[in-house]
């Protein structure tokens, strides 16, 4: 019986005419799974959040003003609005960005809204969102993102607070100088003074906007009960497990980059197949978190998983360690590979602040050039990133504006050269790594404690040691790090940035004196032409004379050597043969939206 | 019986205040919510934090407000990292350990009676070397070997090599239904981890009761090999097998943090250590208090279960 049950519905499924199976295809949803390596999200409230694994799962969720072009991702494009906003640089040095609200984008439906039915976005719930980063009462985790630069949103911060403070209620219908309502679409932010990654920052999610109403009804469980107006919808997050989200039905017009905005690269990899049709293409995203690599690994070897991050460890089993090249065996099986180039800039500092290692004199310099001289960042790279790692001379990351050409920039104290580095020294006033007083330089080193930094750093100990200088590591768990540099207390110390922006101003303010620590310029580097240049670029829009003094900046400072450096990662990614329109990339996670999924090649 | 337990319960009383004295001061050698908000938090938000935690309140106070809580069993504190209760977040996690840990510890004790028993009984013998150098051949391998062949052969390979899916490599759902497709796995390597352990100390605790007079006589009255084993040893060994059994009890609640985090099961371990890398005060402080409390309620528990399988033994 059995059997002949299973016959009969084979046979019925062959006899079903090729109409009947698309249309059969066509209802199924589309559902695509992917990973968060890690234990993901820690909230879903765009002003609780902070980690890259929060801007993934808000990017979903809300939206931002602005984004990055997924064709070409450094490139700004609106979001929320219905062009780029206006910017009007006014006579008192102030500056006025006008903005338009794109027509009709509604928040999704939630039991927040009087009929349950989500209502149009207006002008008020961008100032609203944006004045939730001055509660104290959402911790002011991201004010540093808008500290000093509204008009009038500073002085609101303080004396809203101090209000709620007094026991009385932060009150988001007061006033704020520089926010000007227009229309329900239309409105003008004014800025204190032209601050070109302004607009920048309102592509970070946790600027994305959402509904007060929605705010208020949930209260502190918002962040579980997420309502926005991005292209997917929170069915159901088990925090540190999955998180499940289907597609919004009434997600306002957002289409997939035209033909023309892909290089003709991505276009021979089909990347512009669906261009100019409506997003998002699948029902459903599933979201698993894998804190550790096996499990995810294996999971998309067994095709249960869209794409992944190729974890250091599984690189030779994915890719040619030589040549960077997918194998063969993963090719044939249609799996595709890709790498990307994060903004990072992975560094050792120099505390300026040492009154030995930090001097602005010809051999405060000189000792910082030759110790920079003996290290070999190469070394480093092959033994601990497995080559991975771009090495570069400055700060500005590769693919940024102001990045020396193939890494090597005119003025250079890439090592080793241990000559070199030994005739510096000498200049410096430490021959051999002693004084004229006979006594022996003495540099420490604090570092992370973690099994590679604490590596890393030996590594670094036995280059520099060669030059006769004493070396010594001081391993701290990363709280006790930060606090000791914040502190200027370490003399030298392992870091790494990883740009906010793709932007050089975002790593150039790493060395602007008044960031000095605890803030983040954390080498305490001062000069005052630099500082100057500093200001001057702020008020820049991009242009070549704004990457010319970027250039002069990046060797004013390499000149200066507040640090040793620099090396940049590149992600590795595979794309299971069933992921459609996929090209991750870090530097933005509004993405997702693009990706489709083909179900017979499951 | 019941005076015992009163008088039991009545003694761990300061034992218990001083373990939550002693916890409390150590969460707040380091301040807590400076190690929680990190490098970007100004001292306004630090401050903010502390008077919205209650932590700007003296010692004394946060001591007896928390002792109150406990008593009462309000865990209704909110989690930093999670912003929910972390009662809620305690009673979450702990069915997906104990779903692996409660099976596991039976499995383990049943095995593990069983061939100590067996290689007591033939102790010396060619079968009795053979268990015991499996046995310490398990135990000598690392939890991470375990699982990482266990993924591999026991979920990934059916799958790719002969298309069957026994296990999950990795993720867990509740429910009866699913259980042997998620937990199974991840219970079987924690029984053939712990089994060697467990085997040998029983081994041992049987082999001193096979000495016994009382082994002699049931042999010379011809009872029978399992009879022996089953109804007279065994009996006679239940003290130590109940100690063992009894110190694990409290970590059942711990979870294995190797295995949550590599089968993605959101266990107790799972929640542990994130919490303690997000310096998640409220949790640990409630966690370390929980936990206290089990394992004086489980040694009170021990004592009694002495005196249900040994009549010598008189609780009064």
């Amino acid at each position: 019986m059995g059997l002949l049950a299973g016959a009969m519905a084979l046979l019925g499924a062959a006899g079903l005419p090729a109409p009947a199976q698309a249309a059969e295809a066509a209802a199924k949803p589309k559902v695509l799974q992917m990973p968060m390596r890690t234990d993901g999200p820690k909230s879903l409230d765009p002003a609780a959040g902070s980690t890259q694994y929060d801007n993934i799962a808000v990017a979903q969720i809300f939206e931002t003003l602005l984004t990055f072009n997924y064709a070409k991702p450094g490139e700004l494009e609106p979001l929320l609005l219905e062009k780029m906003p206006e910017i009007t640089d006014n006579p008192d040095g102030t500056r006025t960005i006008t903005f338009l609200l794109k027509e009709g984008v509604r928040f999704h439906d939630s039991p927040a809204f009087k009929d349950g039915k989500g209502r149009v976005l207006t002008s008020d719930d961008v100032f609203y969102s944006i004045k939730r980063l001055a509660d104290k009462k959402n911790q002011l985790k991201n004010w540093w993102l808008l500290e000093g630069v509204i008009k009038g949103l500073d002085e609101y911060k303080d004396a809203q607070n101090k209000a709620a403070d007094a026991g009385g209620k932060f009150d988001y219908d007061a006033p704020v100088s520089g926010f000007v309502k227009k229309s329900d679409r239309e409105f003008q932010i004014i800025l204190n003074k032209p601050v070109h990654r302004f607009l920048y920052t309102l592509t970070q999610f946790q600027t994305s906007i959402v509904p007060r109403e929605a705010v208020e009804h949930f209260g502190d469980r918002f962040m579980f009960n997420p309502v926005g107006t991005g292209p997917f919808v929170l069915e159901k997050w088990e925090p540190k497990q999955y998180l499940y989200l289907n597609r919004n039905p009434a997600y306002h017009e957002v289409k997939y980059p035209a033909r023309d905005q892909w290089s003709a690269a991505d276009r021979r990899l089909r990347l512009d197949r669906p261009a100019g049709q409506k997003v998002p293409f699948v029902d459903r995203m599933e979201f698993q978190m894998f804190v550790q690599d096996q499990p995810m690994w294996l999971e998309f070897d067994t095709g249960k998983l869209g794409y992944i991050e190729v974890p250091n460890e599984y690189f030779e089993q994915a890719f040619d360690k030589r040549t960077k090249q997918l194998l063969p065996k993963w090719a044939e099986r249609g799996v595709r590979g890709h790498s990307d180039q994060l903004l990072d800039f992975i560094f050792s500092g120099f505390n300026m602040a040492d009154p030995v290692l930090g001097a602005m004199t010809a051999e405060g310099r000189a000792l910082r050039q030759a110790i920079h001289l003996a290290v070999d960042l190469d070394e480093i790279n092959e033994a601990y990133y497995n080559g991975l790692n771009t090495v570069f001379d400055g700060m500005i990351p590769p693919n940024v504006e102001g990045h020396p050409e193939g890494g090597k920039g005119p003025v250079s104290f890439r090592g080793p050269d241990l000559d070199r580095a030994k005739k510096l020294l000498a200049q410096a006033g430490w021959p051999d790594g002693k004084n004229a007083k006979g006594e022996q330089l003495v540099i420490e080193y604090y570092t992370a404690n973690n099994a590679v930094n604490v590596q890393q750093a030996e590594m670094m100990k036995r280059q520099i040691e060669r030059l006769g200088v004493k070396f010594e590591v001081r391993p701290n768990d990363f709280s006790t790090l930060i606090q000791f540099v914040n502190e200027k207390k370490a003399p030298m110390f392992g870091f790494a940035w990883g740009s906010d922006y793709p932007d050089g101003e975002n790593n150039l303010a790493l060395f602007y004196g008044p960031n000095e620590s605890p803030g983040s310029n954390h080498y305490n580097y001062k000069n005052p032409a630099y500082d100057k240049l500093y200001e001057q670029i702020l008020k820049m829009a991009p242009s070549p004379e704004r990457t010319k003094i970027y250039e002069q900046m990046r060797d004013m400072v390499i000149n200066d050597t507040p640090y040793i450096g620099s090396m940049g990662r590149t992600r590795f990614y595979l794309m299971a043969p069933w992921i459609m329109n996929c090209r991750p990339t870090e530097r933005m996670f509004t993405w997702y939206k693009y990706l489709d999924v083909d179900d017979s090649k499951r | 019986m019941l005076s015992f337990i009163v008088r039991k319960l009545l003694y761990s009383v300061p034992v218990y205040l001083g373990i939550i004295l002693v916890v409390m001061v150590c969460l707040r050698v380091n301040d807590p919510v400076q190690a929680f908000l990190g490098k970007k938090a100004t001292k306004e938000t630090v401050a903010t934090m502390k008077e919205q935690m209650g932590l700007n309140r003296s010692f004394a106070e946060q001591y007896v407000s928390f002792v109150a809580r406990v008593v009462t069993l309000d865990f209704s504190d909110q989690s930093w990292e999670q912003k929910r209760p972390v009662g809620e977040i305690l009673y979450s996690a702990i069915w997906p350990s104990l779903s692996i840990a409660l099976p596991a510890l039976a499995l383990t004790t049943l095995l593990a009676v069983c061939v100590a028993l067996f290689a007591a009984y033939y102790r010396g013998s060619l079968t009795d070397r053979v268990l015991m150098f499996a046995a310490v051949v398990g135990m000598s391998i690392s939890l991470l070997v375990y699982v990482v062949l266990g993924q591999y052969f026991g979920a990934y390979w059916p799958k790719q090599n002969l298309g069957v899916e026994p296990f999950a490599i990795s993720g867990y759902e509740s429910g009866v239904t699913n259980w042997a497709y998620y937990c199974l796995l991840p219970v079987i390597i924690t029984v053939l981890l712990a089994l060697g352990y467990d085997t040998r100390f029983y081994r041992a605790v049987m082999v001193e009761e096979c000495n016994r007079d009382y082994i002699v006589t049931a042999k010379a009255k011809g009872a029978s090999k399992p009879k022996i084993m089953f109804v007279h040893m065994l009996k006679n060994a239940m003290i130590p097998i109940i100690t063992n059994v009894m110190i694990t009890l409290p970590f059942l609640v711990t979870g294995s943090i190797v295995i949550e985090t590599f089968f993605r099961i959101p266990g107790m371990g799972q929640t542990l250590i994130t919490a303690l890398n997000s310096k998640d005060f409220p949790l640990i402080q409630t966690f370390t208090a929980v936990f206290a409390a089990i394992f004086i309620i489980s040694n009170i528990l021990t004592d009694v279960l002495y005196a249900l399988v040994d009549p010598r033994v008189r609780l009064s």
